[in-house]
């Protein structure tokens, strides 16, 4: 019984000094554990994509490998037409192999706001071109216990595709809850929600996302993280354009 | 009265002469200006309509507020066959449109690539005449890809050349095919040949999975007067409300806009020119009244009414402004006639103002009689309308007092 209290005690100091911690923390700070976590020092995925559009729903399954935010490549598993179709994000760069024409193309900036294979996510959030730490200024705008919302603007000099974005972080594991996407004319654009925070070594991560279009209602698109391994050895030939096709088989 | 307004015309010759003068060239010059300023807005409108846009298009709501394949046209067949039955439509076709990336060795770009038929699209747009390079498609081309001038450009490829495709299909799904460049072309609009290419329907819609599918169908009138009542009569025999039918002045109402605004401000600077034209006029009448106060004093002496002087005065800018009218008008006219068959050629100007939709060195003027009769009719009124203010004081003189006025 004491031993009981004694563990119900403990485990309260530590929620306690979490958001007592967390509400010291400054909006900078809270965004930049947040992209750790997402990010690790490496992060594999094993993911699988439903996109819903128009009554239908269609289900795609990759794989990625990432390290820090200026490389990672992105492997197409299902369905078996798209199979071995592969990214590679390298310094802001993209390129794309597609086995069926056996090309690489370079995807230009310009593209980067376009819908990856025709999902709700962009090119852009695929390689994470642009970082949430170094392209915005982060304010919170308000506390609500744990939660915290946090709006990002962009920096003058930043090469986002975003106008604003307002995230809501739960500050108990430093995840997302929501973000709010807004174009540059302050017009919301979609909703990303995380849901299903799971814990991997010291990292958490929301496992369940879903991306709400806002201005095509009835469409979304769910991810679901069946695999995540964080702050592995990920080999540097993964980062190579010779990776495209090799890796594609 | 009428003599008596003539005598005077011909014993004040410099008045008569200066107001002639001032009648003539601003009448010559409102018709020359307004026929210009109204051939090249039509110029430019029918450039842009013989390029790519039709006189009415058929779109699924929403398709051109959000676009994406959740708003295609998926019941083709039958619309058009609905369409068939319409009077005044002189042809249609449907086109399938996707943004896509296009790639050659290193160099890619985003393009509109477009599946359309290529025969029909021959006579409805200018694709097939604006052909550079190579040869035009055909509706049994596969792998063919006919491509703006510019757009070949970005991309280094020219007739021959391979060229990637990276898309969607009509049910979002990934889309990607090799296609061999079979010709270049080149309207003149910029933005158009940067940035579209096309393939024939038949191939494309086995690649996207677009068949009985479309973007839009868009549609080539007889008349484009009747543009309005035709696209009524669509509406009522599709009688579907998810389906919108759209005129040329909403597809293009930006351009619309910008020649609406382009011609307020010619009228603006031309009014200004007026306003001198009718002041110099009216000065030069109250100048010459102000001269003939004795002899208008001793007409209402000897029993002519105010009336009576007004009418003489009226008489007398009548036949200035007729005279002068008279001659404006027919050799206006002649100039307006003359550009609208023979058009200025500007070299260069479609090259400098292309992003303004001038795709044409050429200055064609528009030659329309009612316009020339406005024209004319409000030069005739300002002329009127400047005999006021000397009738005025000439009138607020006694007949006595005028008569004796030194």
């Amino acid at each position: 019984m004491v031993f009981m209290m004694f563990i119900k005690f403990f485990l309260l100091s530590i929620v306690c000094s979490v958001a007592l911690f967390a509400n010291e923390m400054s909006a900078e700070s809270i965004i930049k554990k947040v992209d750790e976590n997402m990010r690790g020092k490496s992060i594999y995925m094993k993911m699988k994509m439903s996109i819903i559009a128009s009554g239908h729903t269609r289900t795609m399954v990759m794989q990625s490998w990432s390290q820090g935010n200026k490389k990672s490549f992105v492997k197409t598993l299902y369905p078996p037409k798209d199979k071995g179709i592969t990214f590679l994000s390298l310094d802001g760069q993209m390129w794309q192999y597609v086995p069926k024409i056996e090309r690489t193309i370079k995807i230009p900036p310009s593209m980067m706001l376009q819908n990856w294979m025709g999902s709700d996510i962009t090119n852009d959030d695929l390689v994470k071109q642009s970082s949430i730490v170094e392209d915005y200024d982060a304010k919170i705008l308000q506390r609500d216990g744990t939660i915290v919302t946090i709006e990002l603007i962009p920096k003058e000099d930043a090469a986002v595709v975003w106008g604003k974005i307002v995230s809501q972080i739960d500050t108990k594991t430093f995840t997302g809850v929501q973000d709010l996407f807004y174009d540059e004319e302050g017009k919301e654009v979609r909703v990303f929600k995380y849901a299903d925070v799971k814990r991997f070594g010291d990292y958490f991560i929301p496992t369940k996302w879903s991306i709400l279009p806002i201005d095509k209602v009835g469409n979304s698109t769910q991810i679901t993280l069946e695999e995540v391994s964080y702050d592995i050895e990920i080999s540097s030939e993964y980062f190579q354009k010779s990776a495209l096709k090799r890796f594609s088989r | 009265m009428f003599s008596l307004a003539l005598k005077n015309l011909l014993f004040y010759k410099s008045r008569s002469i200066t107001t002639f003068f001032l009648t003539f060239m601003s009448a010559f010059f409102f018709i020359v200006y307004v026929a210009m300023m109204d051939g090249s807005h039509n110029s430019m409108l029918q450039n842009a309509l013989k390029v790519y846009t039709g006189a009415i298009e058929i779109y699924k709501k929403g398709y051109r507020d959000l676009g994406g394949n959740e708003y295609l046209l998926d019941t083709v067949e039958s619309i058009e066959k609905k369409l068939e039955s319409i009077r005044g439509i002189e042809e249609f076709t449907s086109r399938y449109e996707t943004y896509a990336l296009l790639s050659h060795k290193e160099f890619s770009s985003a393009a509109m690539v477009a599946g359309i038929h290529p025969d029909k699209e021959s006579h409805m747009s200018q694709l097939k005449e604006a052909l550079k390079e190579g040869v035009y498609l055909q509706d049994e081309a596969k792998n063919s890809m006919y491509i703006g001038i510019d757009l070949a450009e970005k991309l280094h490829v020219s007739v021959g050349d391979e060229l990637s495709f990276i898309g969607s299909t009509s049910d979002n799904s990934f889309a990607a095919d090799l296609f061999i460049v079979c010709g270049i072309f080149q309207t003149g609009a910029y933005e158009f040949d940067s940035s579209s290419a096309f393939v024939s329907r038949k191939y494309f819609d086995e690649l996207t999975s677009a068949r009985n599918k479309a973007s839009y169908i868009t549609i080539k009138v007889k008349n484009l007067a009747d543009v309005d009542v035709i696209a009524d009569n669509i509406h009522k025999v599709l009688l579907d409300d998810t389906l919108e039918v759209v005129t040329w002045k909403i597809l293009m109402k930006s351009m619309v806009e910008a020649m609406q605004v382009d011609s307020i401000f010619g009228y603006i600077s031309m009014s200004l020119f007026f306003v001198v034209i009718f002041f110099v006029i009216m000065i030069f009448s109250y100048i010459n009244v102000s001269s003939r106060i004795r002899e208008f004093g001793v007409l209402r002496c000897i029993g002519l009414s105010r009336l009576d002087i007004g009418k003489i005065l009226f008489y007398e800018i009548f036949i200035l402004s007729s005279a002068a009218i008279l001659l404006a008008t027919p050799l206006g006219a002649y100039v307006a006639y003359y550009f609208s068959l023979h058009p200025i050629v500007i070299e260069g100007m479609s090259e400098t103002y292309k992003e303004y939709g001038i795709v044409s060195d050429q200055l064609p003027f528009n030659f329309d009689m009612l316009t020339i009769m406005w024209n004319v009719g409000l030069i005739y009124i300002l002329n009127f309308l400047s005999i006021l203010y000397p009738l005025h004081f000439i009138n607020s003189f006694k007949p006595i007092e005028a008569s004796k006025h030194v």
